[in-house]
């Protein structure tokens, strides 16, 4: 381990050693579960997704005293949307401007209870839980749609001839403490922000845990030549969670009727 | 009478603002968040299951009949993150169930708020939330007054 991280790590070391895992303690900094983050007004606008762009603009809000008297969650809706509008719409292509915003009525996980691409999984809210399943590769299991992703270690390229799928295929490693997950061969489908995108698309994911133990946070950067005129780095935030658990994720039933044209 | 409807404007709604965590869909499509509906009756069942918890009501209306009525909720993990189990709400359980209608569907809604008959008060996790982070701003406020 190359920085000591208080108890929350030794927690994770232990737990290793109780499911018998050998895994060096420096892999052990983003093991484990992870859920909701802390209720700070920072954090829970990144529960989902954020982008820097978008917490400046949080924080500038907020220390403005022009806006003392307007309710907090207009000015998230108001960074929100200024990280939508400037940061991540700048940087598409007419070809997914064309459809863009989807209307959510035309949702596949909304009317088919079909689980979500990449692009969406990984800023689902709610757990990841990171865990080694053998020596050349990691699994990530979320509580959304209760996927299940398999990084090889072992950069394995991904078999040739392979069609893309639902959620790629991921290559690992290790840099220091953080782990860092190459995805590519994913099949087009939506971004979480109601947007297309090819099966051109490349996610790297960099995961790292705060000093204090306590946080995870995603630094995601994703490429598509189709959809995105240049790459998005987006953010998201998770709580250490040891005793969270994952339920069972099957009683998904699609709405008997859906109105289209209603924003979200 | 046991259905009363409020045409109101909700601040708060089952589905966060935009930015934060969401369900696994938008409920936009489905259920209408700028009105709200009220009902009274019994729990006939509770579902507490992902990706939505479920709850029937048998409510009685105007003219007697007994009728059921679906309340969906966020997924069973943001009922338990707020200490929610599958025996919050019990068969046979007196309750007031307020919610956001659906579009289209007749006796169905989103839940907003759901008074128990001792009185007790269960809100979405976004509701209860929003006064830590209520606090969190006020204090932020009062931080950048005094360093002035």
């Amino acid at each position: 381990m190359t920085v000591a991280r208080g108890p929350l790590v030794l927690l994770v070391v232990s737990l290793a050693a109780v499911t018998g895992a050998a895994q060096s303690p420096s892999r052990a900094t983003v093991e484990g579960m992870w859920s909701d983050p802390p209720v700070t007004i920072v954090a829970t606008f990144c529960a989902s997704w954020c982008t820097d762009a978008g917490i400046e603009r949080l924080n500038a809000l907020l220390d403005n005293p022009a806006n003392d008297s307007r309710p907090l969650a207009q000015l998230r809706a108001e960074a929100a949307a200024y990280q939508l509008d400037t940061y991540v719409k700048g940087r598409m292509t007419p070809a997914v401007l064309a459809s863009f915003p989807i209307d959510p009525a035309d949702d596949p996980g909304l009317l088919r209870c079909e689980p979500w691409g990449l692009a969406r999984q990984i800023f689902a809210p709610h757990q990841i839980q990171i865990r080694r399943l053998a020596n050349d590769r990691v699994e990530l299991h979320y509580g959304e749609w209760d996927a299940h992703r398999t990084v090889y270690m072992d950069g394995r390229a991904r078999p040739a001839g392979q069609a893309p799928t639902r959620l790629g295929h991921s290559v690992g490693r290790w840099d220091g403490d953080t782990l860092v997950v190459e995805t590519t061969g994913i099949a087009e489908n939506q971004m979480i922000w109601r947007a297309r995108h090819s099966d051109q698309l490349r996610v790297s994911e960099r995961f790292t845990r705060s000093d204090d133990g306590t946080m995870l946070h995603l630094t995601a950067t994703l490429t598509d030549p189709w959809s995105l005129r240049e790459p998005l780095v987006i953010k998201r935030t998770w709580r250490w969670a040891p005793t969270s658990t994952i339920e069972a994720y099957d009683q998904c039933k699609p709405p008997i009727a859906v109105k289209r044209g209603v924003a979200p | 009478m046991t259905v009363a409807r409020t045409a109101v404007v909700l601040g708060l709604v089952l589905l966060p603002c935009a930015g934060a965590a969401s369900a696994h869909h938008a409920f936009s499509p489905v259920y209408d968040s700028k009105r709200t509906e009220t009902i009274s009756g019994v729990v006939s069942e509770f579902r507490f299951v992902n990706p939505h918890a479920m709850l029937l009501v048998e409510v009685k209306d105007d003219t007697g009949r007994k009728v059921i009525w679906t309340v969906e909720f966020a997924g069973r993990l943001n009922l338990s993150e707020i200490g929610w189990t599958k025996d919050s709400l019990k068969y046979g359980e007196r309750i007031t169930v307020t919610g956001n209608p659906t579009h289209v569907v007749s006796h169905q809604m989103a839940f907003v708020k759901i008074v128990k008959a001792d009185g007790t008060v269960l809100e979405p996790a976004a509701a209860q939330r929003a006064d830590i982070l209520e606090e969190e701003r006020r204090e932020r406020a009062r931080q950048r007054t005094e360093s002035k």
